[in-house]
């Protein structure tokens, strides 16, 4: 069948759900719609009776006449049951507001961080499959490595590595920000320069090398629209 | 009551593991306890002569870990300090001459007799730290002010949290005026990092190396600082753990208390 030419008919019928959906083309004059509503419907015999029509004037704007006298001249030509508009469609701030419902996702979201407190020690290695919070310091020496991000809620002094399963996404951000070294999705930067006053710092990647920002005064994140599972 | 095994340690060398040893040890001795030290260093024995005793070694641990001798013929009475008693390392065997079980035994052997067993752990984390933390109850464990023991110390600290003992900091080898100038770390971050219990802040000093030398003790000598350090971390070690810490400092008291009164010092 050749779409092209279906989509230039003056109405076209489908069956949706319980339904009828009737598309017609709303600016052709009534009586020539109804006749080609009449060789429709008449086709479908029986089939048409108490049946539930939706008519599609296939744009916006108000159609709301023309569906009455359309409905109207169907039920009483064919008796079909209700004719009613098709659904109004949502605009585009309620489509967001959806959207935003069904990905409030974490509500249903399991976890995929490893949370831990206390000290990781030189020669200690810490390894989680995606993300790594340390409640606690990292002492020079010791190892933390993550599939994701890197979170350090005290001093970062040993070797982080983030992002190992090649996330250039992930970052690496501790309040103490005095690496030996750091890796993001297998980038490496040594001798990362500190600031001397205890900033939260973090890192992450951009244009292709790894840079270190001031972690509130960048705020990466605040330019979310909305809190999104990470 | 039973005795306390204590290992010494520290994961870097030279830091002054053997030296805090016998000054513990003699400091404990001082006030009363019976007291044990025992050199682990098997191969590289050296509390012998840090103690004075090397001419008297018959015996040693390793003979006494195998059930070669008795463990009261293995300790060698020290020559000054009452209730003192060292078991020298085996000069001629290796690190694997013992494993941890034996000194587990070992360790159940002195308790029984002593009320306080000091074992002065090699440096590393090989079979020679194995050997000494296996059958302790306690650990101190000796830093000095450089990052690279700093190191060290962390990596010990955590093989001793993994064999569920809490270590104890004794920080050695304080310059003050470098602290003071910003050049030698200081004893707030080196606790910064390995965040545990500190018993004790040693000075540098001279004497220790004469004392090493000679084989006297430092503890009886009342103008070593070091010494005198070491007598009040054996107190802490002896039931007096709330003893305040004195905190080196280059000058003398008078200058420090019209600095206080100045306001210029804390």
């Amino acid at each position: 069948m050749n779409t092209e030419n279906e989509a230039r008919l003056p109405v076209r019928l489908k069956g949706v759900g319980d339904s009828l959906w009737v598309t017609i083309s709303p600016h052709l004059p009534v009586d020539v719609l109804q006749d080609e509503l009449d060789k429709v419907f008449s086709r479908m015999n029986h089939l048409t009776i108490n049946a539930r029509i939706v008519i599609d004037p296939g744009e916006s704007g108000d159609h709301q006449n023309l569906i009455e006298t359309l409905g109207n001249f169907l039920k009483e030509k064919f008796g079909v049951g209700h004719v009613i508009p098709p659904p109004r469609k949502r605009s585009e701030t309620e489509e967001r507001k959806r959207r935003r419902d069904i990905d409030r996702s974490w509500e249903n979201w399991k976890s995929d961080a490893l949370v831990l407190a206390g000290r990781v020690r030189s020669g200690q290695k810490v390894s989680a499959r995606k993300h790594l919070i340390v409640m606690g310091d990292v002492n020079p020496g010791a190892q933390v490595i993550a599939g994701g991000d890197v979170i350090v809620m005290g001093s970062l002094c040993g070797t982080a590595l983030a992002g190992r399963s090649g996330d250039e996404g992930s970052i690496i951000l501790s309040l103490d920000f005095r690496p030996t070294q750091i890796q993001i999705a297998g980038l490496v930067a040594a001798g990362v320069p500190t600031s001397s006053g205890k900033v939260a710092e973090y890192a992450h990647i951009e244009n292709g090398a790894i840079v270190v920002e001031d972690y509130l005064r960048a705020n990466p994140f605040s330019r979310l629209p909305w809190p999104e599972v990470r | 009551m039973e005795g306390k095994v204590i290992v010494i340690t520290s994961g870097k060398g030279g830091v002054g593991k053997t030296t805090a040893t016998a000054s513990i040890g003699a400091a404990l001795a001082l006030e009363g306890n019976r007291v044990a030290v025992v050199d682990m260093d098997i191969g590289l024995r050296n509390l012998d002569v840090v103690m004075g005793l090397e001419n008297r070694i018959v015996f040693n641990v390793v003979d006494a870990a195998k059930g070669k001798c008795q463990v009261k013929q293995a300790a060698i009475k020290d020559r000054r300090i009452d209730n003192l008693y060292l078991i020298p390392a085996s000069q001629s065997d290796n690190k694997n001459a013992l494993n941890p079980e034996s000194m587990v035994k070992l360790s159940e052997k002195l308790r029984a007799e002593f009320d306080f067993i000091l074992m002065d752990c090699p440096a590393g984390i090989e079979q020679g730290f194995e050997n000494a933390v296996a059958g302790a109850d306690e650990a101190v464990v000796v830093c000095t002010p450089e990052v690279s023991a700093v190191r060290d110390a962390d990596r010990i600290i955590g093989l001793l949290y993994a064999r569920s003992i809490t270590p104890k900091l004794i920080i050695n080898r304080i310059v003050p005026r470098m602290v003071d100038s910003g050049d030698m770390l200081s004893h707030e971050d080196v606790v910064d990092v390995l965040s545990i219990d500190l018993i004790g802040l040693v000075e540098m000093d001279e004497q220790v190396v004469a004392s090493t030398n000679t084989g006297l003790p430092l503890v009886k000598d009342g103008s070593s600082k070091a010494g005198q350090a070491f007598r009040r971390i054996a107190q802490r070690l002896n039931g007096q753990p709330d003893l305040p810490l004195e905190i080196p400092t280059g000058q003398t008291r008078f200058w420090n208390k019209i600095g206080q009164k100045l306001g210029l010092r804390k």
